[in-house]
C-alpha cells in the first residue's frame, strides 16, 4: 500500500507531464532544462519522448502516442497493437495536434454583455454560472446538461455532478447516434447497443450504407479488420451514392435511395430457409417475401447481381451483414436496421462477428428525438440553466426546427468547447476547454476498455478541463469535492490498481477488463412485430440529394482544422470549401463542368455549391458532405430519431457563377498509362540495358513497398506526412492555382465502370533519378543509401528538377511558409527549415532513418528490419506501406520486392524507382 | 564616284544621325525607360515576396520567364549570323545591317541573361551556379544543362561584345573626327587610338576573320545548348533530338524578323534610305523565308514523329498542343511562323518594306508563342495524369515581359544615337568594291 | 620622307605597286587606309600576322581549362546524380568547347591589341592622323 504522495510521485515519473500540467498559464512557462530531471519529466534538448494517450477526435477512442520535443507535442501516431485501432491513426487523429495549436482556439472564458460575447475571467464567468444555478434552484427550475458522448471518469463525474448542481444530464447528443441500430437491437434482443463488429473474419461481407472505412463507429479499427479479411473474401457494399467504403468494396451495388428494405427483405427470405440459425416460425410467417423481380425493380440492382449476392451469403462459412449510416438515416431506417439484425442472427453472425455483449457503449447516447424534446421544454420555459458541452446541436438539428432561437428559453446558456461554433455563438457564457493533450482524463470508449489521457503540454490558453469546471461549480455551490479533477482521477486509479498494474496501464495507455454478458436471445414476438411493420413501397422517382458523412471532418466537428482541408477528399480530391458531387450524366444534362456553381433548393432551404463531377455516381443522385453545409436541410425519422440524409426532390439550377475550384486531380482516369497496371504486365524481369555501370549502395538501400489492395485512400499517410515533415499548409487560393505542397498524395483513378483504384504517390527515390542530373548545384543527389536527397540550403530554386520529375512529387515554396501562432509550435526540430524559393520533397523521413542508424551505432548493432518506420507507414490504418533495407536479404521488403506481382510506376522510363507497388502478398504487420 | 572621296556620304549621314535627337526618339526613350523601370520594380517584388506572384504552379514550373529567355536568346542569333556567317560567305547585303544586328545581339543577350536570374527561387544565391572555390568544396553540377547555359550565354555575350566592338573601332575613330569636345575625346578613347595604318589593318583583318570563325559555331551551339535545357529532360514534348536544329532555325527566323522590325523604322527616321537599299532587305527576306521553311518542316516532323512513335506520352502531348487549352496559341504559332512567311516567295512581298515590317512583328509574335506553347503545354500535360494542370500568367509576368522589351528598346534607342548604326568603313569598302567592279566590266 | 595621298583606291594601289616595283623596300613604306585593302598587303609581300597563334593558344587553353575544371570538380567532390558516372565526359566536353571559343576569341583580341600596338597613346594624341584618304609614306633611308 502506498500513500498518496508516493503514488503521485510514481505516476509523475512514469507519465511525465505532471510537471508541465502543474504550470499554470500566465506564469513564466520556461521549461526546466536540467541534467538531474529525467527526460520524461523535464526537457532534455534534442531528445524525444513518446507519451501513450488516446485520440478524441471522434468517439472511437483509438490509441495515440504523442512525441514530445522540448516539452511540446510535435507528432501523433498510432499505438501498435491497440485494441481499438490496431495501430493506425486516421487523418482526423493526425489533425488532433492542429486542434491543440489552432490559432482560433478559445483562449479564455467569454460572457455575453449587451448582446455580444466579451472576454472575461474564469472567476467572472463561473460566478455568473453559479449565481444562475442558485437562482434556478430557488425558482425550482431544473437545468439541463447536454453533452457529446461522454464515457469513463468524466461520465461518472457528470452523473454525480448534474443532480448536485440541479441539472438533468440529457441523453448524449451525437449526430452519428446509430439510433436505428440501437433501437432495432433493443427491440429484437433487448440490447439497445451498437454491436462490436469483427470485420476480419467474414468470408462474405455485405455492408448496406455502413461506411466502415470512413465514420462508422470505429473506422480505423474496422478498416484494419476489413483489409485483413481471409483470402478470397468477397465484400459487397450497397448504397445510393458513392462513398469511399463503396469504392473499396469488391463490388459496389448502387441502390435506389430508400430501397434498402427491399434488398434486405429479399435477402432475409432468400437465406432464412437454409440458414444455420433458423428463425422462429412466427418470424418466418411475418417475413416479407418480395420477388426477385420486384426487388430488382425497386432497388435498381440487376437480378443476376442479387442472385450472386444471395447465393454467396447462403453458402458462406462466416457471413456478415451490416446496415447503418446512410441506410438507416432514412424513413424506414428501423426496418433496415431490424432486417439487418435478423440477417445477422439467422446467418449466425450475432454472437460471433456481431458482439452485442461487448458493445460499443452507445447505450446512453440519445437521438434527435431527445433534442426535439429539449427544444419543446425550452419553448415552454421549463429549462433553467442550459449547459452544452462538446456538442453542436444548433448545427446538426434540422434547420426547420430553428433550435438556435429556442435556446433563449433557458435562464442562462453555458457552452463548453474549444473552437467557436454555431452553438457556442448562442451561449451567454463560453467556457474554453483544455485540449485532451493538456489534461488528465480516462475514457471508456467501449465496454471493457479503459483508456488513459495524459497531459503532454501545459495549456496554451487560459483553459480548463471539463471535470475541473464541474468540481468548481459544485464547490461554489457549497459542496466539498476533490481539490482537482486530476486528484479525483488519481484517487480512482489508486483504488483500482496496484503499482504494477498502474505501470502497465500508464505505459500502454489502455487496459482491458473482462466483460461478460449473457448471450442475447431473439424476441420472436418483437421480431414478428417489427417485420410486420416493414413497408416495402417503391422508392420515389426523381432526384435525390444525399448528405454523406465525411472522412475528413466526421460529422463536422473537425471542419475548422485547416490540415483536414489541405488533405484532399479521397474520391473527388477537393480540398477547400464545399462542393456538390454530380454524376457525369447529370452534369451533361445540367450543363455544368467542375467548378460551376449550382443552387440547391429543398423546400425553403437553399445553398449555392460548386459542382464536382464524380465518376461512378448514379445519375439522379447528388452528394453533399453534410459537414460542409451551414445548416442541416433534412428532417428526422420519428421512429428512431435519426436524421434523414437521403432527401428526395432537390431543386438544382445553375447560378451562372463558377471558376477554378480547389481540387488536385488533373484527370480522374489513368488515360491508359498503366500507373496501376491491369492486369499486371509491366514487371520487367530482365535487367535494363544501360550505358552506365550499376552504382553501389554499400550499407543500406532504403526501399518501400506499397500494397495497393490494402490502400483504402483514407489520407492518413498524407496527413501524417504533413505533421512529421512540417509540410507547408498553403490554403484555398494556392490550391486553386495548383500549388499544394503535399509530399505524399493518394491518386484516385477511375475506370470506365466507375470503380476506383487508389495509388499513393510519393518521391520514388529513383536510382536513375531524372531530377538529379538537371540540378545545376547538386541540391538533388543520390546518397549512398539509395535516397534521392534534397539539400535545402543548396537549392537555388530553378524548379528544373520538378519539371523533369515524371511523378511530379517535388514541391516548390512559392512563398515563405507562414504558420500563425501558436501553430508555429507544431514543428519538427529534426528537419531543416525551408524558406521561399526552395524545392522540397519526401526523403523517406530521412530524419527517422538517421535517428535509427545513430541508435543502432550507439548500441553497436545493425539497424533491425522494421526499426525505421516513416510517418506515412506508421499511420496507415491498413498497414499498406512497408519500409526497409533491400540490402538486408531477410527483410520483409526484400521479399515483397521480389514478389511476382510487384511493379514500379513508369518503370519503362528507366528511372529505377525505390518504391515498389504490389497487390496483396505481404500480410500486414506492424 | 571617281574623283570624290569614297563613301563620304555614308560617313556624313551615319555620323550626322548621332547629333540630332528628335521628338520620336525622346518619346521612345521615355516609354522604354519607364518599362525598364517597371521590369526592375516587379522583379524586386518577386524577390521580396516570392515567385508565388507569378502564375507558375506545380506541374508548370517554367513558363513566361523562361519563354522570354529563349525568345531573347533567339533574337540574339541573327546578329551573329549576319555579322559572322555572312561575313565568311561574303554576302554583300550584310553591310546595311551588321552593325545594328550586332548591337541587337548584345542587347538581346543582356536582356535574355536577366531571365534565368529572375526565375530563380533564390536569386540572392545565384553565384552557386558559378564555378568558384568555396570552403564547402562544392562545385556546380556540370552535367546539368543550366551551367551549360551559364557558360554558353556568358561566352556568347563576351564574344558578341568583342565582335561588336572590334567591328566598330575604325568607325569610332571616324566619329572622333566628326565630333568636337568631350564626346570626341570619348570616341577617341573608345577607338584605342586607331590610325588605320597598314600594319593595324593587316592584324585587324586577321582578328576579324578569327572572330567571325569563332562566332560562327556559336550561332549553332548557343541555341542548341538552350534547346538542350529541354531536350536533355525526359518531359514528353521536350525530349527529342530534333530540338537543336529546330531551335537554331527558329532563333535565326526570329532574329532576322527582329532585324526587319528594328531597321525599317530606323532607316526611315535616321534618313539612311540611301545606304540601306531594298536589295539588301530582299537578302534578309530570303533568309527569313528559308528559316521559316526549316521551322515549318520541324513542326511537321515533330507532330509526325509523335504520331508514328511508340510513346503514348508523346502522342498525347502533341494532341494536347493542337487541341487542348493552348490550341489557339498553337495555331497562331503555325500561321505566323510557317504560313505567313511563305508570301516571301513573291518578289513583290520581299521588296515591300511595310509588309516586311509587319511580317517581322508577326513572326516574332509567332516565335514567342512557339516557345510558350512548347514550354507550358509540355509541362502541363506530362506523365502522371493526376498531376496535370494548366497555367496562365499573372500581371507580374506580363509586366516583366513588357519591361524586357522596354529595356531592349532603351538599349537600342541609345545605341541609335550614340554609336554609328551602319558600318561606315565596311560600307566604304563595299562601295569601292562595287565601283571597282563597275569600272572593269 | 615622302607623303602621298589618294582619294581613290585604284590610284593608290597603282602607285604602291609602282613604288615596290621601283625597288623601294617594303619595310620603309608606311600606309594609312580608310578601310582594309587586302591587295596592299599582297603588294608589300606581308605574311598573315601572328594573331592566329594567339587565337590558337587561347583556344587550346580554353579547352584544357574546361576539361580540367569539370573533371577536377567531380573528382574532388564525387556526388552521384541520376545514376550517371562520376566523370561524365559528354557534358564536360561541352564546357571545354565553350571555353575554347571564349578563350580563343579573347586570345585573338589580345593578340591584335599587342600586335597593332593598341591602345596607342600616339594615336590618341594625334588628332588628324586618321584621314579618310589613302596615304603612302615612304620613310627616308635613315629612318625616323
Amino acid at each position: 500500500m502506498m500513500d498518496r504522495r508516493t503514488f503521485l510521485h510514481t505516476l509523475g515519473l512514469l507519465t511525465g507531464g505532471s510537471a508541465l500540467s502543474a504550470c499554470t498559464p500566465g506564469k513564466d512557462r520556461r521549461h526546466l532544462v536540467s541534467a538531474l530531471v529525467p527526460p520524461e519529466d523535464g526537457v532534455v534538448p534534442g531528445q524525444s519522448v513518446w507519451h501513450a494517450t488516446t485520440c478524441t477526435e471522434c468517439p472511437a477512442g483509438c490509441g495515440m502516442q504523442v512525441r514530445l520535443r522540448e516539452g511540446r507535442p510535435v507528432k501523433a501516431e498510432g499505438v501498435p497493437g491497440h485494441p481499438v485501432s490496431g495501430g493506425g491513426l486516421c487523418v482526423r487523429g493526425q489533425a488532433s495536434l492542429w486542434r491543440l495549436y489552432d490559432p482560433r482556439r478559445l483562449r479564455g472564458p467569454q460572457v455575453r454583455d449587451g448582446g455580444a460575447l466579451r472576454a472575461a475571467t474564469w472567476d467572472d464567468a463561473l460566478s455568473r454560472v453559479a449565481s444562475a444555478l442558485a437562482e434556478a434552484r430557488g425558482a425550482g427550475r431544473t437545468g439541463a446538461y447536454l453533452s457529446g458522448r461522454t464515457t469513463g471518469a468524466l461520465a461518472a463525474l457528470l452523473a454525480e455532478s448534474a443532480p448536485a448542481l440541479g441539472l438533468e444530464w440529457l441523453p448524449r447528443f451525437e449526430p452519428f447516434s446509430h439510433a436505428a441500430i440501437r433501437r432495432a437491437n433493443g427491440l429484437l434482443f433487448g440490447a439497445p447497443e451498437v454491436p462490436r463488429l469483427d470485420a476480419a473474419r467474414p468470408d462474405v461481407l455485405l455492408t448496406v450504407g455502413a461506411d466502415l472505412l470512413e465514420t462508422f463507429v470505429s473506422p480505423v479499427g474496422l478498416a484494419a479488420q476489413v483489409v485483413a479479411g481471409p483470402a478470397g473474401r468477397r465484400w459487397w457494399h450497397a448504397e445510393p451514392h458513392c462513398s469511399l467504403t463503396g469504392a473499396n468494396a469488391d463490388r459496389r451495388l448502387v441502390l435506389r435511395a430508400g430501397s434498402e428494405p427491399w434488398l434486405l427483405a429479399w435477402l432475409l427470405a432468400r437465406v432464412a430457409p437454409s440458414a444455420r440459425r433458423p428463425l422462429p416460425p412466427a418470424v418466418v410467417a411475418a417475413m416479407p417475401r418480395p420477388s426477385i423481380a420486384a426487388t430488382a425493380e425497386a432497388t435498381g440492382v440487376a437480378v443476376d447481381a442479387l442472385e450472386a449476392l444471395g447465393a454467396a451469403l447462403a453458402a458462406a462459412k462466416e457471413p456478415l451483414v451490416v446496415a447503418g449510416a446512410i441506410a438507416t438515416a432514412a424513413e424506414g431506417g428501423l426496418a433496415v436496421a431490424g432486417l439487418a439484425a435478423l440477417l445477422q442472427w439467422t446467418l449466425g453472425a450475432t454472437g460471433r462477428t456481431v458482439d452485442l455483449a461487448r458493445g460499443e457503449g452507445y447505450g446512453d447516447v440519445g437521438s434527435l428525438l431527445d433534442l426535439r424534446a429539449l427544444g419543446e421544454r425550452l419553448e415552454r420555459g421549463q429549462v433553467g440553466v442550459l449547459f452544452v458541452a462538446r456538442a453542436n446541436p444548433v448545427r446538426h438539428a434540422p434547420a426547420a426546427w430553428r433550435l438556435a432561437g429556442k435556446l433563449a428559453g433557458a435562464t442562462l446558456r453555458v457552452g463548453l468547447g474549444d473552437l467557436m461554433d454555431e452553438t457556442l455563438r448562442e451561449m451567454d457564457v463560453v467556457l474554453p476547454l483544455s485540449h485532451p493533450l493538456e489534461t488528465w482524463e480516462e475514457l471508456a470508449p467501449r465496454r471493457g476498455l479503459r483508456e488513459l489521457l495524459r497531459p503532454a503540454a501545459a495549456p496554451l490558453g487560459d483553459t480548463r478541463a471539463e471535470g475541473d469546471v464541474l468540481l468548481e461549480l459544485r464547490r461554489r455551490a457549497g459542496e466539498t469535492v476533490a481539490p482537482s479533477y486530476q486528484e479525483r482521477l488519481m484517487a480512482g486509479w489508486r483504488a483500482r490498481y496496484d503499482d504494477a498494474a498502474l505501470r502497465a496501464y500508464s505505459a500502454a495507455g489502455w487496459a482491458e477488463e473482462p466483460v461478460s454478458g449473457p448471450p442475447v436471445g431473439l424476441d420472436a414476438g418483437a421480431a414478428a412485430e417489427l417485420l410486420r411493420g416493414v413497408r416495402l413501397s417503391p422508392p420515389k422517382p426523381g432526384l435525390v440529394l444525399v448528405l454523406a458523412p465525411s472522412i475528413r471532418s466526421f460529422d463536422g466537428r473537425s471542419r475548422a482544422l485547416q490540415l483536414l482541408e489541405e488533405v484532399p477528399d479521397p474520391l473527388t480530391t477537393v480540398t477547400y470549401g464545399p462542393w456538390i458531387s454530380v454524376a457525369p450524366g447529370d452534369a451533361r444534362r445540367l450543363g455544368v463542368a467542375d467548378g460551376d456553381e449550382l443552387r440547391v433548393t429543398l423546400g425553403g432551404w437553399s445553398a449555392e455549391l460548386p459542382a464536382k463531377l464524380q465518376p461512378g455516381l448514379a445519375e439522379g443522385v447528388f452528394v453533399v458532405q453534410r459537414d460542409v453545409l451551414p445548416s442541416f436541410p433534412g428532417g428526422m425519422d420519428p421512429a428512431t430519431g435519426e436524421a434523414i440524409c437521403a432527401l428526395p426532390g432537390p431543386g438544382l439550377e445553375r447560378t451562372g457563377r463558377g471558376g477554378r475550384m480547389p481540387y488536385l486531380s488533373g484527370s480522374p482516369s489513368q488515360q491508359g498509362r498503366g500507373l496501376i497496371p491491369e492486369p499486371i504486365h509491366r514487371k520487367e524481369t530482365a535487367k535494363r540495358a544501360s550505358l552506365y555501370p550499376e552504382h553501389p549502395h554499400p550499407e543500406h538501400r532504403w526501399t518501400m513497398a506499397i500494397d495497393v489492395s490494402r490502400c483504402i485512400g483514407c489520407g492518413a499517410c498524407a496527413a501524417s506526412c504533413y505533421v512529421e515533415n512540417d509540410v507547408p499548409v498553403t490554403g484555398a487560393r494556392e490550391h486553386r492555382l495548383g500549388r499544394e505542397m503535399s509530399w505524399l498524395r493518394i491518386e484516385p483513378f477511375y475506370d470506365a465502370a466507375g470503380g476506383v483504384d487508389f495509388l499513393p504517390i510519393l518521391c520514388q527515390q529513383c536510382h536513375a533519378a531524372p531530377c538529379e542530373p538537371v540540378c545545376p548545384v547538386y541540391a538533388a543527389y543520390h546518397n549512398p543509401e539509395g535516397l534521392n536527397v534534397q539539400v535545402y540550403n543548396r537549392c537555388i530554386g530553378t524548379r528544373y528538377c520538378s519539371n523533369n520529375c515524371p511523378y511530379k512529387v517535388r514541391r516548390f515554396n512559392w512563398f515563405d511558409p507562414v504558420r500563425e501562432a501558436p501553430l508555429d509550435l507544431l514543428h519538427n526540430p529534426d528537419l531543416s527549415a525551408r524558406g521561399r524559393g526552395i524545392m522540397e520533397k519526401c526523403t523517406f523521413c530521412v530524419q527517422r532513418i538517421t535517428a535509427a542508424r545513430d541508435r543502432a551505432k550507439d548500441e553497436g548493432r545493425a539497424v533491425r528490419d522494421g526499426e525505421v518506420v516513416p510517418a506515412c507507414a506508421q499511420s496507415c490504418p491498413t498497414t499498406a506501406i512497408v519500409f526497409g533495407d533491400l540490402n538486408d536479404a531477410g527483410s520483409r521488403i526484400a521479399a515483397l520486392v521480389k514478389a511476382p506481382g510487384s511493379w514500379r510506376v513508369f518503370e519503362e522510363l528507366g528511372t529505377e524507382p525505390s518504391v515498389h507497388y504490389h497487390r496483396g502478398g505481404g500480410e500486414g504487420e506492424r | 564616284m571617281t574623283g570624290t572621296r569614297v563613301g563620304s556620304e555614308v560617313e556624313r549621314d551615319v555620323l550626322g544621325a548621332i547629333r540630332r535627337p528628335g521628338w520620336r526618339w525622346l518619346l521612345g526613350l521615355a516609354v522604354s525607360g519607364l518599362l525598364a523601370v517597371l521590369l526592375h520594380v516587379l522583379w524586386g517584388a518577386l524577390i521580396v515576396r516570392g515567385l508565388g506572384l507569378t502564375g507558375l504552379n506545380n506541374p508548370v514550373g517554367w513558363a513566361v520567364l523562361i519563354t522570354n529567355f529563349v525568345f531573347w536568346v533567339g533574337i540574339a542569333h541573327s546578329g551573329t549570323l549576319i555579322s559572322a556567317v555572312l561575313f565568311l560567305f561574303r554576302a554583300r547585303f550584310r553591310t546595311s545591317f551588321n552593325r545594328s544586328a550586332e548591337a541587337m545581339t548584345v542587347f538581346a543577350i543582356l536582356v535574355a541573361g536577366m531571365f534565368p536570374l529572375i526565375h530563380l527561387g533564390r536569386v540572392w544565391v545565384f553565384y552557386f551556379l558559378l564555378p568558384y572555390p568555396i570552403e564547402r568544396l562544392i562545385w556546380p553540377n556540370f552535367r546539368s544543362p543550366l551551367p551549360w547555359d551559364v557558360f554558353a550565354v556568358t561566352t556568347y555575350l563576351i564574344v558578341s561584345v568583342v565582335f561588336f566592338y572590334v567591328g566598330m573601332i575604325p568607325d569610332l575613330a571616324l566619329a572622333r573626327r566628326h565630333l568636337p569636345g568631350l564626346r570626341g575625346r570619348i570616341y577617341a578613347v573608345l577607338s584605342l587610338g586607331w590610325q588605320g595604318t597598314g600594319e593595324q589593318w593587316r592584324h585587324y583583318a586577321r582578328l576579324y576573320l578569327f572572330l567571325a570563325a569563332f562566332a560562327t559555331p556559336l550561332v549553332a551551339s548557343v541555341h542548341s545548348i538552350v534547346s538542350w535545357d529541354f531536350a536533355v529532360s525526359i518531359v514528353p514534348g521536350w525530349h527529342t533530338t530534333i530540338f537543336a536544329p529546330y531551335f537554331v532555325a527558329g532563333a535565326i527566323l526570329s532574329g532576322t524578323a527582329m532585324v526587319l522590325t528594328l531597321s525599317i523604322p530606323m532607316r526611315r527616321w535616321l534618313g539612311l534610305e540611301a545606304h540601306m537599299p531594298i536589295d539588301h532587305y530582299e537578302g534578309i527576306a530570303k533568309i527569313l523565308l528559308f528559316t521559316s521553311l526549316l521551322v515549318g518542316y520541324t513542326y511537321v516532323v515533330e507532330q509526325g514523329l509523335s504520331l508514328y512513335g511508340p510513346s503514348p506520352f508523346e502522342r498525347d502531348q502533341y494532341a494536347f498542343r493542337a487541341f487542348g487549352p493552348y490550341r489557339g496559341l498553337f495555331w497562331l504559332m503555325v500561321v505566323c511562323n510557317a504560313i505567313l512567311p511563305l508570301t516571301l516567295f513573291l518578289r513583290r512581298a520581299r521588296r515591300s518594306l511595310p509588309w516586311l515590317f509587319v511580317l517581322g512583328i508577326l513572326v516574332n509574335v509567332g516565335m514567342w508563342t512557339e516557345r510558350f506553347v512548347l514550354i507550358v503545354a509540355s509541362l502541363s500535360h506530362d506523365f502522371d495524369p493526376y498531376a496535370w494542370g494548366t497555367y496562365s500568367p499573372t500581371r507580374y509576368e506580363i509586366g516583366i515581359t513588357a519591361g524586357s522589351f522596354g529595356l531592349f528598346f532603351l538599349f537600342f534607342l541609345l545605341f541609335s544615337r550614340l554609336l554609328p548604326v551602319i558600318a561606315i568603313t565596311e560600307s566604304k569598302q563595299a562601295l569601292a568594291d562595287r565601283a571597282g567592279e563597275e569600272g572593269t566590266p | 620622307m615622302t607623303r602621298l595621298e589618294f582619294d581613290g583606291r585604284e590610284e593608290f594601289l597603282a602607285r604602291l605597286r609602282a613604288l615596290v616595283e621601283a625597288g623601294t623596300p617594303p619595310e620603309r613604306i608606311r600606309l594609312q587606309m580608310p578601310f582594309e585593302v587586302a591587295e596592299a598587303a599582297e603588294i608589300l609581300g606581308e605574311r598573315p600576322g601572328a594573331v592566329r597563334f594567339f587565337a590558337l593558344a587561347g583556344a587550346l587553353a580554353g579547352f584544357g581549362t574546361g576539361l580540367a575544371l569539370t573533371i577536377y570538380s567531380v573528382v574532388s567532390f564525387p556526388l552521384r546524380v541520376g545514376g550517371k558516372p562520376i566523370v561524365s565526359l559528354p557534358p564536360f566536353l561541352l564546357i571545354g568547347y565553350l571555353l575554347t571559343i571564349l578563350f580563343g576569341s579573347l586570345g585573338a583580341f589580345a593578340g591584335f591589341l599587342l600586335l597593332a600596338r593598341m591602345p596607342s597613346p600616339r594615336g590618341l594624341a594625334a588628332d588628324a592622323e586618321l584621314a579618310d584618304r589613302f596615304v603612302i609614306v615612304v620613310e627616308g633611308e635613315e629612318g625616323r
